[in-house]
């Protein structure tokens, strides 16, 4: 019995591996062609397409990008704009979540409930009073449009919360005891008590802010302010007849967060399951 | 506790950034989507609910709205199905080695903003004479495909990218929720008899629960508000305006052609139909799942 089992679990599993290594291919494939034809040149790409690797190796596509465009401001930008943000979200989510969770004052679940409601605000049905008001306050195709607006996180003060309702009672107890102040509290007990939500939570702003092409698009203008998703599309319209540059462009945009994204996967995977479970 | 300095400290600025950006704009949507408004212009009047009337009348709104429906549901119910089963897949295997390796593998495209992987199918996967996909079909025998260029295939192409893209999330959170379900609950299966596809439906996706609608509710509202491909991968809305959508005909409206009054309503539609979806997860939230 115990026999017959086991072979059929070996043939459901080989063929489980022979759909999933298929699938795999096919969602690698794109990359690889991606990458094969940023090293190859526009020429040989349009008049050679069937060649899987270039028949003769260029950079010149890399090298077009690097110096023919302000890459390295939009290199800047989208580090200042993803870093402050999230260093600020990472912040204000869990001072607020702290004080919704642990403190009694009367507008407490009125302030919540309001929290919850920001969350379902749709960005794609509010990019023109969005885009309205930071005329108005003179932000227009200025950097910090993309920075200061999005300070507060609902989900993010949700996620804080509900950690730091599980936090167990006895270690705010002993601290009050110690006559300890509220500041000292959040970063002595709140902090280290929910390390996990605060690195699911880096990861998913940093990811948002970082890859958010939408908001940009609306409040920037100029070339030289644009974050890199922005100026992808932007460098890919400025270079239509070049294949090889824009290939090389995409590449340069994407590999290195891939190759951040492969090294602390195990951390990324966790973080997102357990935002979704939550 | 109750320390009122601290707790007014923290909470003041907070409530005063969120009525500043959050619900201040939603005012200002609602005020502009009764105006005939043009931020061009000085001449802005008060026409009242004509902005929504025109809505019934619009040809390319209505094409939008279809558009966008066909979109989403096809491509919600595709990346259900197959987020499900892929990681069913993936929990066959014991080794955390191999699991780990293919939920990486489909999350990668996750990671890359949109608009860069938008730009790698449009140039180099899509196009008829020179693009991958057509090169592999002649491979094995198929005719191209004209996937950017023909109306009625343009929606296929953009469903097969979003796959692509977003399947990813949904393996991810999938697997999690089916590495939760204990493993007795399976054996006692087994004692039954039951069979592979008899456990997944009986067990695994009753199971599930929660996190299924969860992952369901938040993959439509997603979708209903993707931009960039729509904006990038194909251009001028596709033939015909055969891939124009809501978001993407609400920007057009009003940073191409100016109209912020019209786009305001069109904007009030697509809010409506995110807000009605949320509240239906909002319920969902209240219904816990112990195993």
């Amino acid at each position: 019995m115990k026999f017959i089992k086991d072979k059929k679990n070996l043939k459901i599993r080989t063929a489980a591996f022979v759909c999933l290594f298929l699938a795999a291919v096919i969602f690698l494939a794109p990359y690889f062609w991606m990458l094969s034809n940023s090293f190859k040149s526009t020429k040989e790409i349009l008049m050679e397409p069937a060649n899987m690797l270039p028949k003769q190796f260029t950079v010149s596509g890399y090298v077009k990008v690097l110096t023919k465009s302000p890459f390295f401001s939009w290199m800047r930008n989208s580090l200042v704009v993803t870093i402050v943000d999230t260093l600020v979200i990472l912040f204000t989510s869990s001072i607020i979540g702290f004080v919704l969770s642990k403190y009694k004052f009367r507008l407490n679940k009125f302030i919540f409930t309001l929290i919850l409601l920001t969350m379902m605000m749709p960005t794609a049905a509010m990019m023109i009073p969005n885009f309205l008001l930071i005329s108005r306050l003179g932000w227009y195709d200025k950097i910090i449009s993309l920075i200061f607006p999005t300070f507060i996180n609902a989900f993010g003060i949700f996620l804080c919360k509900q950690f730091i309702d599980d936090l167990p009672k006895e270690l705010f107890e002993s601290a009050m005891l110690d006559n300890a102040s509220d500041f000292k509290i959040y970063y002595r007990i709140v902090l280290p008590g929910i390390r996990p939500a605060l690195g699911s939570l880096t990861i998913f702003t940093f990811l948002g802010i970082w890859n958010d092409y939408q908001t940009p698009l609306i409040y920037l203008n100029s070339a030289k302010n644009m974050t890199l998703p922005l100026a992808m599309s932007y460098f890919s319209t400025q270079h239509l007849s070049d294949l090889s540059a824009t290939m090389a462009a995409a590449s340069l945009i994407m590999i290195p967060a891939s190759v951040v994204f492969i090294i602390f996967q195990k951390q990324f995977i966790k973080g997102i399951s357990m935002t979704g479970m939550k | 506790m109750k320390n009122k300095k601290f707790v007014w400290a923290v909470m003041l600025p907070a409530m005063l950034h969120i009525l500043v950006f959050i619900i201040v704009p939603i005012g200002i949507g609602l005020v502009v989507s009764f105006f005939n408004y043009n931020p061009l212009s000085s001449d802005n009047t008060f026409i009242g609910l004509e902005n929504f009337r025109k809505l019934f009348l619009d040809a390319d709104f209505r094409l939008a709205m279809k558009n966008t429906l066909i979109f989403v549901l096809a491509t919600v119910f595709l990346n259900i199905a197959l987020s499900l089963l892929t990681a069913q897949l993936i929990s066959y295997f014991k080794s955390n080695k191999v699991r780990s390796f293919f939920r990486m593998v489909f999350f990668l495209p996750c990671i890359a903003p949109m608009v860069a992987t938008s730009v790698v199918f449009s140039r180099s996967i899509f196009p008829t004479a020179t693009g991958f996909l057509n090169m592999m079909l002649n491979r094995i025998g198929l005719p191209s495909v004209n996937w950017l260029g023909d109306p009625k295939v343009i929606m296929i192409s953009l469903i097969i990218y979003t796959l692509w893209v977003d399947v990813g999330y949904n393996i991810v959170l999938f697997s999690a929720g089916i590495d939760g379900i204990p493993a007795y609950v399976y054996e006692a299966a087994d004692l039954d008899g039951a069979g592979e596809w008899r456990k997944f439906r009986k067990v695994t996706l009753p199971l599930l629960g929660r996190s299924f609608q969860f992952v369901i509710v938040q993959t439509l509202i997603s979708h209903f508000q993707m931009f960039a491909q729509f904006s990038v991968l194909i251009l001028k809305d596709g033939p015909q305006n055969s891939g124009l959508v809501l978001s993407r005909y609400i920007y057009k409206t009003a940073f191409e052609y100016k109209d912020m009054g019209y786009a305001s309503a069109v904007s009030m539609v697509l809010f409506i139909i995110i807000i009605i979806l949320s509240f239906i997860e909002q319920k969902k939230h209240n219904v816990d799942w112990e195993y």
